[in-house]
């Protein structure tokens, strides 16, 4: 081990790690906002609303997201019409040739397909009584949904929406396929040039699992605030 | 002023017709105690009142209003939206498994309603919501989630929750039926306490002992009809048809 081609190399693995860290934060951000709506019309009786959001988290869910990745930066690109845009200087369409642009795009289309089935599951375990009990008081269906169903399996999707942002953070490493300097990025630059795999890449590892064992605390701490309700019985106030 | 009039409700499903005609009169502060072996119709009928199901004809007066029933594409019978909500925040229903939000604490769900379809401030929301939780002795309880609390302790709430709204009628659905034996007794014991406070209740029961004491007015359903009725003492005392008989003899057992 030469604990020196870390060391030396420490502002590369932090600006890598940053890069994954927004990366991965600004995605999960969208994709979780958008994943909410969504989620309601997947739920829905309607087939208007439920049938294109199912074909959209089959298709994402049915492909690798290194796949999307790919597709996203280098096969939109072929297309004449959007080379045309970049000619013409379009700025929206410009975006499609910056690669954190498209990362962003594929890994925050990603994470919200998947999140959306966390929380579809999740609203169609609301039991029937509450809702039942909800409408029998009057409410109307926005504010069934806002105050009683959403609430409720919002909550509930917490520990597999866990596993989501974990397995986003790990799923980032492919980030280095459209030539950005990611986490993983930098441990395979440092590798290159210094001929150190074990070194480079296990301290990438490292910061991973750093990273991952935050994420964990912090789901941890959400799960103690917002769970409270199911965990089992604590001591009670004195009748 | 009734108020509530049901009167002459059918409800089928598909070629099986469970209410071939229920009626009810409910004068302020009476107490109908609806009883019937299951299958008899009594709970979809109490169901029907508040639109959780959907009669095929009928129609319903609440505070001399009468609720005007346009058919939906699949035949049924419901009120527009806005008067759907006038029926229901004057119609409190308690369920048989209490139906708490569990996600919320005893307070919470309390005061959800009121706030949130009555549109009442949070302060008098929560004024309510004490008086009424004194009232079913689980004020001190406000903090907890439903999931922490006994089974009978769990109805309680959810009288309160219902009685937040301030309705003009109660409907119970077999608010005892879920509780084991021994917390059956106090939430009788709050049911008692509503009706002797002149609450206008109407309350789908297998005690027999709440029905004979507390209520004024007895309903025996049997295969969607009404078989007999009258005040307690007469359906009691001096049974005149055979099947409620069979029913009583049943239920004593």
């Amino acid at each position: 081990m030469d604990f020196s081609v870390i060391s030396n190399n420490l502002p590369a693995f932090l600006r890598g790690t940053w890069l994954t860290f927004h990366l991965v934060g600004i995605s999960l951000f969208f994709g979780l906002a958008l994943a909410v709506p969504l989620a309601v019309m997947r739920v829905s009786a309607n087939p208007w609303y439920w049938r294109p959001v199912w074909l959209y988290t089959y298709v994402t869910r049915g492909t690798p997201m290194l796949v999307q990745l790919l597709v996203v930066y280098y096969g939109f690109a072929q297309f004449e019409w959007l080379q045309g845009q970049w000619q013409a200087g379009n700025p929206f369409w410009l975006l499609f040739r910056e690669p954190y642009f498209c990362a962003l795009l594929a890994f925050g289309l990603n994470t919200c397909a998947y999140t959306i089935e966390i929380i579809a599951g999740s609203m169609r375990a609301v039991p029937h009584g509450e809702i039942e009990a909800a409408r029998a008081m009057g409410m109307d269906y926005f504010t069934l949904l806002r105050r009683i169903v959403l609430p409720s399996a919002l909550r509930r999707a917490i520990p597999a929406y866990s596993n989501e942002v974990i397995f986003m953070l790990q799923g980032s490493a492919i980030a280095s396929a459209v030539t950005l300097v990611d986490l993983t990025g930098a441990a395979r630059n440092i590798y290159s040039r210094h001929f150190a795999p074990f070194e480079a890449f296990i301290f990438a590892g490292l910061i991973y699992l750093l990273l991952t064992f935050v994420i964990v605390g912090l789901f941890r701490l959400a799960e103690k605030r917002w769970l409270a309700h199911l965990k089992p019985r604590k001591a009670q106030p004195a009748h | 002023m009734y108020p509530l009039i049901v009167d002459d409700i059918h409800k089928s499903y598909g070629e099986h017709e469970v209410l071939k005609g229920v009626s009810l009169k409910a004068a302020k502060g009476d107490v109908i105690s609806m009883i019937g072996s299951s299958g008899s119709g009594k709970s979809t009928f109490l169901r029907c009142i508040n639109f959780l199901e959907h009669p095929n004809r009928g129609s319903i007066r609440i505070n001399d209003e009468e609720i005007r029933l346009v058919s939906d594409r699949h035949g049924a019978l419901v009120p527009d939206a806005r008067q759907l909500q006038r029926v229901r925040t004057s119609l409190s229903m308690v369920f048989q498994h209490f139906n708490l939000w569990s996600h919320m604490t005893v307070l919470e769900n309390v005061v959800e309603a009121p706030i949130h379809v009555l549109k009442l401030s949070r302060q008098e929301a929560l004024e309510r919501a004490e008086r009424y939780l004194e009232r079913v002795g689980l004020w001190k309880f406000r903090d907890s989630y439903p999931a922490h609390l006994s089974g009978g302790q769990q109805q309680r709430v959810a009288i309160a929750r219902a009685l937040a709204m301030e309705p003009s009628v109660l409907l119970f659905d077999e608010p005892t039926s879920a509780l084991d034996p021994e917390l059956v007794g106090e939430v009788l014991k709050v049911m008692k306490g509503l009706a002797e406070e002149g609450r206008t209740m109407v309350v789908v029961t297998h005690e027999m002992g709440f029905a004979r004491e507390v209520s004024s007015h007895v309903i025996f359903l049997h295969q969607g009809r009404i078989e007999e009725e009258g005040p307690p003492a007469e359906v009691f005392g001096n049974t005149r048809s055979e099947r409620l008989q069979q029913f009583l003899s049943g239920s004593l057992k």
